[in-house]
């Protein structure tokens, strides 16, 4: 019967593949499969050694801790880091939120802004740090701290790591020096710049920079809807709202704008690859810092001591260098390098006056709102 | 031959498991969020209440995305068709050696990742991109153009992630029409063209529409060419809920507009159905 | 006959024309991937390779080539697996509520995946569990299931009955049957909707954006985060290594089959 079947089989197969040669084509991929080795294998591996998992920035910043603070580490400890990777900062605090425990699966994150650290502790993923199992945390900034100790007075959840400001970067080829000084805040509202103008599609920034040009505190706004007629305004006289630095630096590097909104790091970067790239930090310019958060659950003994790695000079630094924003050590307690004096944002006296951050408490309060607004206003132009 | 009642179910009981667990349920739960309320910290308050509902439409904004999302959708497909269909013809009528070559050929592009294929639209569109350079090059223009971060670049975009689906779906239902019934019409003293008005075209029509259904819903759904090749006033209605879900942590309102856009798109296929049936899709997929 | 000539030849430019709008993103990739400033321009400002140098070491884009590899023949295997026999339920069987069961098949395709990339991760965190690869994978099943179904469904339809009717005439069983005569009758099909399977798996970036763990990492997600601090024309080089790797398999494979053929 058996030999029946094979010839109705064969006599209605021409031309198509036969059988024999699909189970070679598996056995190929089989092959290929155990090559590259089982998913299994790689997370057995992982329960095995006992491991810390770090979401950063990626690039050039993972690399500079890898090398720096990373394998040192492991070398010391036998706990390994697993590198993750943001996507952006509100993709991540969705998956955060959405994972099992709640903040489980992720341990340590570089996160933006005192406002972001605000946001994790009102949401209850953060976790009390024992300062004096952190002594290089002694080397950094005291006017870094307080914005965290003022948000939970009892115990740190995080380490100030670095520090940044988002001003105006302007093509010195199209834009004067002395112009953009002149004008400051209001470059990005300047007629010249129609149609070759950039920004963030984030709201606090576009709402921070409207403050500024209709002369009001942005971190206590009375006249909002002087604001919203501001960025109303500008919708018409914007090219593109960038969504992350890789657009932002190469939207100045192909001259596609010529004035934006934008990271001090990443203009820093543009400068040093010799793109006519001038950086503007405007009266009460937008400082903010990122911290090393560590989530609630995570093993705080194995947490401290890879902050302590991370915080140490050495990676300080050279984590600086790779992503040109300047660490968060204090310049008066620690000898820094030229290369990181030079770079925008930094304080030689360590003690930030004249930095104007995001007070997360009022911007927190304003979000949803606020950030709904903004989305009708850059949609409908 | 008798059959086994109960054969069906079993064979079919894999896949709707899988369905109903991965995308049934977790859907029925998107459905349940869009009731509930948001807490000032971003945490969800369960209730019953319709105001993500009545905050869709409190305005015209959200109904003005949505209809730009359709208006962009309709007109992918318009676009997709018109270059689509003179190559499934060619592939169909074509006695080139190469022919199925060229057909994988056009699969190629699904392997580099679409970030990587979207943003590449950058370095052709932009100031010191491709296209710029060549014009200059070639003196037709002396200053750059400026071709990128509007609804045009979106839809190449668009069409060149769609298109491929488009092609094969008409290829295919080219492939199936009995090439007598055109030594038919042409031994009736029709000329080429009558041929294929009266043959072809008629006997390609389901490919065609299940073509367009698919790239109509890909279109719909989509945020990523928006995002990177649009610019201001080219966002689309998924760029939304995006924004809500992840950008604002408003599950429920962002769960509200999903409902609405999967109720909408429910309907349009619901329609299809209806007057098409769904075969054609199956019919138009033929490997 | 004249006009027939120049209408036939304006088809074949016309789609020609198709294929240089479909391969200049792909060919502007492969060209930008050797150019060695960081900021991609036209013109080219010389050649060089070291783009390529730095992609090979770059160890967490190779571990997630490897991931997407893994997860994508996993996902292929499983999505035909199941989608043969729904396939078989569909063409050869009739029962009640067909239409509607065909429609729900078909709906991972009709929902936007940034709704069912959150959606499924309530339901996980609802279930109390936590993300893992088994999820991902299950997860890139659903997604490109339908995709399978259609391609191997439309290739059921023209089996003609005939020749499982006449094995079952012979004395076998359906399950041999199936084995026998259908399988291999319907293999161009699942292999062409395995193909289609990985591909989409491979490509896929929303979704797996929510539910890759961290373990797990595919290049696309990978893609998404270097995007953030560089535009780094790595990843053109890495799109250019992707364009040879498939066009060489089918190529490998290709060849393969015939020398084992031969021999």
């Amino acid at each position: 019967m058996k030999k029946q079947l094979k010839d109705v089989h064969e006599r209605h197969l021409a031309g198509d593949l036969s059988r024999r040669d699909f189970v070679k084509y598996c056995a190929l991929a089989g092959v290929a499969a155990g090559l590259v080795g089982g998913p299994f294998s790689m997370m057995s591996k992982a329960l095995a050694q006992g491991s810390i998992r770090f979401d950063g920035w990626g690039g050039t910043t993972s690399q500079a801790f890898r090398r720096h603070a990373f394998d040192p580490f492991t070398k010391a400890t036998g706990v390994r880091v697993i590198d993750g990777e943001f996507g952006d900062m509100d993709t991540y605090l969705t998956r955060v939120i959405a994972s099992f425990p709640p903040g489980g699966e992720f341990n340590l994150a570089h996160l933006s802004g005192v406002f972001d650290y605000a946001r994790y502790v009102g949401l209850e993923f953060h976790s009390a740090l024992d300062e004096s199992k952190i002594p290089n945390l002694a080397l950094v900034m005291e006017s870094m701290i307080t914005p965290y100790r003022k948000i939970t007075p009892n115990a740190l959840s995080a380490v100030p790591y670095n520090l940044g400001q988002t001003g105006i970067a302007y093509n010195t080829k199209y834009i004067p020096k002395e112009k953009a000084e002149e004008l400051g805040a209001s470059l990005l509202w300047d007629e010249s710049v129609r149609g070759n103008l950039g920004s963030w599609g984030e709201w606090r920034t576009n709402i921070w920079y409207a403050a500024l040009h209709t002369g009001q505190n942005p971190n206590d706004i009375q006249d909002i809807k002087a604001v919203w007629d501001a960025l109303r305004a500008q919708v018409a006289m914007v090219k593109k709202y960038w969504g992350s630095g890789a657009e932002l630096m190469s939207l100045l590097a192909g001259e596609e704008i010529h004035a934006t909104v934008a990271w001090s790091g990443r203009v820093a970067h543009l400068q040093s690859e010799g793109y006519p790239i001038g950086f503007l930090a405007p009266k009460n310019c937008y400082s903010w810092q990122e911290c090393i958060f560590v989530m609630k659950g995570t093993d705080l003994n194995v947490a401290q001591q890879l902050l302590d790695f991370m915080l140490a000079p050495e990676a300080s630094i050279a984590v600086a260098e790779g992503q040109m924003y300047p660490p968060s050590l204090d310049p008066s307690k620690v000898d820094l390098p030229e290369s990181i004096r030079k770079l925008p944002a930094f304080d030689p006296t360590g003690k930030l006056e004249g930095y104007l951050f995001a007070d997360p408490i009022y911007w927190n309060s304003k979000q949803v709102e606020w950030a709904e607004q903004w989305d009708r206003i850059m949609a409908t132009s | 031959m008798k059959e086994n009642k109960l054969r069906p179910w079993l064979l079919l009981s894999p896949s709707l498991t899988a369905v109903f667990l991965l995308l049934v349920v977790p859907v029925l739960f998107v459905v349940v969020y869009s009731f509930w309320l948001r807490a000032p910290t971003g945490a969800v308050i369960p209730a019953f209440q319709f105001g993500n509902y009545a905050r869709f439409f409190e305005d015209l904004f959200y109904p003005t995305i949505l209809f730009r999302t359709l208006r962009v959708a309709v007109i992918c497909v318009f676009l997709c068709l018109v270059m689509g269909y003179v190559p499934a013809y060619f592939f169909y009528r074509s006695k080139s050696r190469y022919r199925r070559a060229l057909i994988l050929l056009i699969m190629i592009p699904f392997w580099i990742s679409f970030i990587i294929r979207t943003m590449s639209w950058i370095n052709i569109l932009g100031t010191t991109g491709f296209l710029n350079h060549t014009l200059m090059r070639l003196g037709v223009i002396s200053e750059p153009l400026s071709l990128l971060y509007n609804e045009a670049a979106v839809l190449m975009g668009l069409i060149q992630y769609l298109l491929p689906f488009m092609i094969l779906n008409i290829f295919v239902s080219l492939e199936a029409i009995d090439k007598n019934l055109l030594e038919a019409a042409r031994s009736m003293g029709c000329n080429e063209w009558q041929a294929f008005k009266e043959v072809t075209l008629p006997l390609s029509l389901p490919g065609v529409s299940a073509g367009c259904l698919l790239v109509f819903v890909l279109t719909a759904g989509t945020y990523l060419p928006p995002m990177i090749l649009g610019g201001p006033g080219n966002e689309m209605i998924a760029n939304l809920i995006f924004k809500r879900v992840i950008g604002t942590l408003d599950w429920p309102f962002g769960s509200a507009i999903s409902v609405i856009l999967l109720l909408l798109l429910g309907c349009i296929v619901w329609t299809y159905n209806r007057y098409l049936g769904i075969n054609t899709l199956f019919k138009a997929f033929k490997g | 006959m004249k006009l027939k000539v120049s209408g036939w030849s304006l088809i074949r430019l016309y789609t020609i024309l198709v294929y240089v709008f479909m391969f200049l993103p792909i060919a502007v990739v492969v060209v930008l991937s050797f150019n060695p400033q960081q900021f991609a321009s036209f013109p080219m400002q010389g050649f060089s390779l070291k783009w390529y140098a730095q992609l090979a070491q770059n160890e967490s884009i190779l571990r997630a080539f490897k991931n997407s590899i893994v997860l994508g023949t996993l996902t292929a295997l499983i999505a035909s697996a199941i989608a043969v026999p729904a396939a078989m339920a569909f063409v050869r069987y009739r029962f009640k509520g067909k239409n509607t069961l065909n429609t729900l098949l078909l709906a991972p395709i009709m929902i936007p995946e940034v709704v069912l990339g959150v959606a499924l991760l309530l339901f996980i965190r609802w279930l109390q569990q936590p993300k893992s690869f088994a999820l991902l994978l299950a997860g890139h099943v659903v997604l490109t299931l339908p995709y399978v179904l259609l391609i191997v469904q439309a290739r059921m339809v023209s089996i003609k009955r005939v020749y499982e009717e006449a094995a079952l005439s012979l004395g076998a069983n359906p399950l041999q049957t199936f084995k026998e005569v259908t399988l291999p009758l319907l293999m161009p099909a699942v292999l062409a909707g395995m193909l289609f399977s990985f591909t989409i798996s491979f490509d896929d970036i929303t979704a797996t954006l929510f539910w890759a763990t961290a373990e797990h990492q595919t290049v696309p997600v990978r893609i998404f985060g270097m995007l953030r601090h560089s535009v780094s024309p790595e990843i053109n080089a890495l799109g250019t290594v992707m364009i040879v790797f498939t066009i060489m398999i089918p190529l490998l494979a290709g060849y393969f089959i015939r020398r084992f053929s031969k021999s």
